[in-house]
């Protein structure tokens, strides 16, 4: 097969692509777990059917968006995964089983023997959302410093994964402002209201850090004129924070109106982050050890992934949206048949 | 202890609880459509009963499928980085066609088939069964693609130790992919198979006599007289494909040592791999030869001819034995149990307990499958081109061991919840709804 594509082209669209996975992973994936994370907060047994009634139909799917994006660095960039793995074997062998308890739990707990049994599965659920939030969060931070082992490093880590697991309790609550009514929506604006500022100072300190990492992310964001064409990045992000905040205070508005916009203003905030990081880190794939191009694979096998990435995934993103349109509105009990 | 044997072990541990539900999730996917069908075709609600309490079986099994699967596209990079290292370029297309053609489309989907009944026209809901059931399908056949190319690879070039793809369709269609493609979709139609019969004839037998329990009683045991003896047929055919291609594999199967004419079916042996010969044989005179070459002197390649290069002989000449037997068992049981229902249109008790003992039958013989073929590839992980030592990676040996610690605390717990859950479930039987009722709202 010959590259239809110039060779150093492949690495950068792989690259896209698997930003695109991981980012989409952490929206969806994010609200999902956040939700699990705030499960334990109501006490009465329906309020809670319904809050795992907002993410059932949707849990799997995205997570398939973790496999495409793992995926994608280990045959795009199979030095890069060595490397990235063997730093994070543990916090990965973490989540995994964090992933493994809160898969299984929408399960069992559905059929579970008696309520002692479901509330077994409900804890079983909680703590598999909150431990691969906070292993995500202790890998971003790992990932952010060049894993650099001294215990600063570390601390950092430990900041980052407090952080991200708030930034997934702050979508988690925004999501169920747009999925459910009654007292538990003005419960789950009420998580939100809370969320909302310790998730900024985790945004502000990650922020803060990553260009003193290295002088080249110095430069890059600090020097003149770039200063002045990333700045929309960083005051787009205080808006958001700061207009959410406002709308948060008066809903719910009559009508359930702008219900959805907490939910949206989060996947925003979370690309500006993204965006950040991308702009921070690009081209390497290893910060400041390995770039796109040095890890990629032979051009001739990601030809073959991208002809097929370029049919299916219109495909995939078309099912979403059916998907997200039949479970679309507020959730409703989840029932077999 | 050995890094590379911890994490063999590791591998082995979560692929071996892995497949256990894949195996259920392919083909109870396809009887769920045929439940469907029957249904949309005669509105007979014995049909949509059965639907009813199989796809409760198929969300669970699908979920524990799904966690241990995520487990194990991380596992493939932790565990193997030279895997990836040298074959990657063969190995990587492969399994992201399978997640862009399978895991998205059984996921989406899988949430309209279970939940989307009272949401969706009828006709979408059919359709989404039946893309769940292709998507399962899908998956197995690209994992089946790559795992056979790793037992006989081909379609590539060798450039600085590095395989190259030059030829996609001999990957995808490496001369051991049809054998152990269908070898393994028969597998999982006995599995399910089995546990339709096994769970019904369980009900059956505790009085919980509905028409749709008596359905799917009777879908298995018709699925098991059919699949059972045509899997003896491709098991055959996958045997003597794996005699061309991996000669030593066959010798630890047959247990046979020397290159000769004339060698015994062994139905029981301790293979000493000390001595190099086995103790205690009994076996059938010229049975391998006959079934290998098709005469009674044939010869038939002995594990002499591969000193240092062949699989340890003791775990694949037994695990082939526990399939085989397993497999003969299923074929009893399916035949006998199709002739009762067609003599007498129903099984007597004693069948009804055999069957309910049978239950998970498929699984044991699959693993059983599994371990002959797998350990019987060692020492090779690509079969002449990359051996296991060579792909293992620098995870140190403490790491590996607490996590596979972990891994099998979290499987037994699993499992044991997993089959616990399945007896409830058909204990309730179809008297007790589901989940507790949550407040039904309005749409938006």
């Amino acid at each position: 097969m010959t590259p239809f594509l110039p060779a150093e082209w492949l690495p950068l669209i792989f690259a896209g692509l698997m930003a695109a996975s991981i980012l989409a992973y952490v929206v969806l994936d994010g609200f999902d777990l956040g939700v699990g994370i705030l499960l334990p907060r109501v006490a009465e047994e329906a309020d809670r059917d319904r809050m795992i009634a907002a993410i059932g139909p949707f849990w799997d799917a995205n997570e398939t968006w973790l496999v495409l994006g793992v995926g994608l660095l280990l045959v795009a960039f199979p030095v890069a995964h060595g490397i990235v793995l063997t730093e994070l074997y543990l916090p990965v062998a973490v989540m995994l089983i964090a992933l493994t308890f809160r898969g299984v739990a929408f399960e069992f707990r559905a059929k579970a023997a008696d309520l002692a049994d479901k509330r077994r599965w409900d804890m079983a659920f909680f703590g598999g959302s909150l431990m691969a939030a906070l292993s995500q969060g202790w890998m971003l931070g790992r990932y952010v410093l060049g894993f650099d082992p001294s215990l600063a490093a570390q601390g950092f880590a430990a900041m980052s994964a407090v952080g991200l697991a708030i930034a997934y309790v702050f979508i988690g609550a925004a999501w169920l402002v747009w999925r459910t009514e009654g007292a538990l929506q003005e419960r789950a604006i009420g998580w939100a209201r809370k969320a909302i500022w310790p998730m900024g100072l985790g945004i502000l300190l990650v922020s803060a850090v990553t260009p003193l990492v290295s002088e080249r992310i110095f430069h890059r964001w600090f020097d003149f004129p770039a200063m002045l064409a990333l700045a929309p990045l960083p005051l787009a992000t205080a808006a958001l924070l700061f207009g959410m905040a406002a709308l948060l205070r008066h809903m719910p508005l009559p009508n359930d109106a702008l219900r959805r916009v907490p939910f949206w203003g989060a996947v925003g905030l979370f690309c500006l982050f993204f965006a950040g990081l991308a702009w921070s880190f690009f081209p390497y794939v290893v910060p400041e050890r390995l770039t796109i191009w040095q890890a990629a694979s032979a051009p001739e096998s990601l030809t073959i992934i991208l002809i097929g990435a370029l049919f299916v995934l219109p495909v995939i993103l078309a099912y979403t949206v059916v998907a997200w349109r039949v479970f679309g509105g507020k959730a409703k009990a989840l029932s077999y048949y | 202890m050995d890094p590379i044997l911890l994490a063999r072990i590791q591998f082995a541990a979560n692929i071996s609880f892995h497949i256990l539900f894949p195996t259920i999730t392919i083909a109870l996917g396809w009887v769920l459509l045929f439940f469907k069908l029957r249904f949309n075709a005669t509105r007979d609600e014995k049909w949509m009963d059965a639907y009813r309490f199989w796809v409760k079986v198929f969300a669970l099994s699908f979920a524990m499928g799904v966690v241990s699967g995520i487990t194990m596209s991380f596992q493939f990079g932790t565990n193997w980085p030279g895997f990836m290292e040298r074959v990657g370029n063969i190995a990587g297309p492969l399994l992201a066609y399978e997640v862009l053609t399978a895991f998205f489309l059984e996921a989406t989907f899988v949430a309209i088939m279970l939940f989307g009944l009272n949401r969706v026209p009828n006709w979408l809901h059919t359709l989404a069964t039946f893309l769940v059931a292709f998507g399962t399908t899908m998956s197995a056949f690209w994992i089946l693609v790559l795992n056979s190319w790793i037992h006989t690879p081909a379609g590539f070039e060798l450039r600085d130790g590095v395989a190259h793809a030059t030829d996609w369709l001999a990957i995808i269609f490496n001369p051991s992919m049809p054998y152990r493609l269908s070898h393994m979709l028969a597998a999982s139609g006995l599995t399910v198979a089995f546990l339709l019969a096994g769970f019904s004839a369980w009900r059956w037998l505790r009085g919980d006599r509905a028409p749709g329990v008596q359905a799917a009683l009777r879908t298995g045991v018709v699925m098991a007289a059919v699949l059972a003896p045509t899997q003896l047929l491709l098991g055959d055919l996958h045997g003597l494909n794996t005699l061309e291609h991996q000669p030593a594999k066959v010798a630890a199967m047959e247990g046979n040592w020397r290159t000769q004419g004339n060698v015994p079916l062994l139905l029981f042996a301790i293979p000493d791999e000390a001595a190099r010969e086995n103790r205690f044989e009994i076996g059938i005179p010229s049975g391998a030869s006959l079934i290998l070459r098709h005469s009674a002197d044939g010869v038939v390649p002995g594990l002499d001819d591969f000193i240092g290069e062949h699989p340890p002989v003791a775990p694949v000449f037994y695990a082939f034995r526990l399939m085989v037997g397993t497999g003969m068992l299923m074929i009893g049981f399916g035949l006998l149990g199709a002739w009762f229902l067609w003599r007498r249109g129903e099984l007597p008790r004693l069948m009804l307990w055999g069957f309910t003992a049978m239950t998970f039958a498929g699984w044991v013989a699959t693993l059983a499958g599994w371990y002959v073929t797998e350990i019987g590839r060692q020492p090779w992980l690509v079969h002449g081109v990359l051996t296991t030592a060579e792909a293992a990676g620098p995870v140190p040996a403490a790491n590996i061991a607490a996590t596979l610690t972990m891994y099998l605390l979290l499987y037994a717990l699993l499992l044991a919840a997993y089959v616990a859950t399945l007896y409830r479930l058909a204990a309730r039987g179809r008297m007790l709804p589901e989940a507790a009722p949550a407040a039904r709202v309005p749409a938006e």
